[in-house]
């Protein structure tokens, strides 16, 4: 994979050899590489800085609302509701853009493995994918991803939480003319990678919102939040 | 963008009248205008023309409403379809399906709404292309499975669900039993039943071979066109995606691969029913290979 590319590229320094490596620093090191291709590096500025100026973080759901109450086919099929999960314990939604992504790929592979220990906290993960015809299944399998991944058809609750954004010229050459297969619509949305973690009232208790999609929350992170929700409670 | 800015811009979309617009969204019209300029800002361009007489569209105002309405429309459903009380939301779920579809591939799309909805009706209707696409204008069918081989009308929304392929059905006791596959030269010879609800590989077959086939016409339905291969008139190729009873007997036709791609369809920019919205997305989201 490129991931491994970059690696090579990137001096490890003895010491950051060896502790353990965030999910940030392989995100970091992916970004490094992709930068090198301009193409890349253009559109990728062109998106953070449309997002930056347009002040997009400060629409998007904060902590103490409601996340809007919904049901969604899972990438098997079934229509899940955020309530009967809700009904369980505290939830987490992480919004992301799709089985193509290398950065959510990478995010994806992080939570995968931290799943034991958010489900040893009492959480359940929900994933949220704009993508259809298969390709949340297809995720899920890559992954053998042990939690649900849902598909917000048409980035209906991305719009609901404030997520969702139209992506910009440069961004879109990149994708190639083939990307509004993936949605089964040619809108051209995607979601910031936002994730939130939501009490059992369906409130926002914490979230992570960034317009670069290569910032993610560490899952150690979302571990400790959970746990600190669950001494409040 | 934020839902409330989207909300407003359809308003707009639909009044043409800021006033009236923002009325209808119980908002100021100080606060409805700074929406859509911050939907504006975040689109890069202006939506919405504002001339002392005249509020219009713009060029990038059209193009992106019916995404935006679309969006709207998703968000809506899924918070209430969570909402649903069970039992207590009475609809119906009417489904077009084309010559010689069969509804195997989405009776469990169809179980799972059922499953959510249980007072939902569910109506099947089997017909060409033309007469579903009329009923679906027409607003008596909610969605079809059409293969894409119709011409469809801009109106209509088509996602590609699947590739059908052909199978050999056969007669009890028919020769080709013996083999594992059928291909072209194995049936130039033998009579096939041919109607208009067998999906159309028969001629497939003729057109990509340039063979004479002994094909005999039988119009009706596909379970009629099957009473008479069971009773040994001859044999069809007809979709993977139905179901054969004994005493027929199914073999895969390959050489030339007889196929065609199945869209779901339906009416864009018209809003559907709960049962019929999730329907449709069910069967977008779904892996049906």
């Amino acid at each position: 994979m490129n991931f491994d590319a970059a690696r090579l590229i990137l001096p490890l320094s003895s010491q950051e050899a060896t502790v353990i490596e965030t999910l940030q620093s392989k995100l970091d090191a992916l970004r490094v590489s992709r930068c090198e291709r301009l193409a890349w590096s253009e559109s990728y500025e062109e998106m953070l800085s449309q997002l930056g100026q347009s002040g997009f973080l400060e629409q998007v759901i904060k902590p103490g609302e409601y996340f809007p109450d919904f049901m969604l086919p899972s990438a098997e099929g079934q229509l899940l509701s955020l309530a009967a999960f809700l009904a369980h314990g505290p939830v987490i939604i992480s919004f992301f853009r799709g089985e193509w992504c290398p950065f959510c790929r990478l995010m994806l592979a992080a939570l995968t493995e931290a799943l034991p220990q958010i489900s040893a906290a009492g959480a359940t993960l929900l994933a949220l994918t704009p993508e259809t015809g298969g390709l949340a299944l297809k995720m899920k399998t890559y992954h053998g991803a042990p939690f649900e991944i849902l598909a917000d058809v048409d980035c209906g609750i991305g719009l609901a939480a404030g997520v969702v954004f139209k992506i910009p010229p440069k961004y879109r050459a990149l994708l190639g003319p083939n990307f509004p297969d993936r949605h089964g619509n040619s809108g051209w949305y995607l979601p910031i990678p936002a994730s939130f973690i939501l009490s059992q009232d369906g409130r926002i208790a914490w979230r992570f919102a960034d317009v670069d999609f290569s910032h993610r929350p560490e899952p150690a992170d979302i571990i400790r939040a959970v746990a600190n929700m669950n001494g409040k409670l | 963008m934020e839902l409330s800015q989207v909300r407003y811009f359809i308003a707009l979309c639909k009044t043409l009248n800021f006033t009236r617009a923002a009325d209808s969204c119980n908002v100021t019209q100080p606060a409805f205008t700074r929406a859509i300029q911050k939907l504006e800002m975040e689109f890069g361009g202006a939506l919405i023309f504002r001339e002392r007489n005249l509020t219009q569209l713009t060029e990038l105002g059209r193009a992106v409403r019916p995404h935006l309405e679309a969006m709207i429309e998703a968000a809506e459903a899924a918070t209430a379809l969570a909402n649903a009380k069970m039992g207590r939301t009475t609809s119906s779920l009417k489904i077009g399906l084309g010559p010689g579809i069969g509804a195997v591939s989405i009776a469990s799309a169809v179980r799972e709404v059922t499953s959510k909805l249980p007072d939902v009706t569910i109506h099947f209707e089997e017909a060409g292309p033309a007469a579903l696409i009329e009923a679906m204008l027409m607003d008596s069918l909610d969605c079809a499975l059409l293969p894409e081989t119709t011409e469809l009308p801009e109106r209509l929304n088509r996602w590609p669900l699947y590739t059908d392929r052909a199978l050999a059905v056969l007669p009890p006791n028919h020769g080709l039993i013996q083999k594992n596959a059928v291909n072209a030269a194995d049936v130039v010879a033998e009579p096939i039943l041919m109607g208009e609800n067998c999906g159309g590989f028969a001629k497939q077959l003729a057109d990509a071979t340039g063979f004479s086939l002994q094909l005999q016409r039988c119009n009706g339905a596909a379970t009629q066109l099957l009473e008479l291969v069971a009773a040994g008139l001859g044999m069809a190729l007809m979709s993977e995606r139905l179901r054969y009873a004994a005493p027929l007997t199914t073999r895969p036709f390959h050489e030339p691969e007889l196929n065609r791609r199945i869209f779901l369809t339906s009416v864009a920019g018209r809003p559907l029913n709960l049962a019929a919205a999730s329907f449709v997305k069910l069967c977008r989201v779904k892996d049906f290979s």
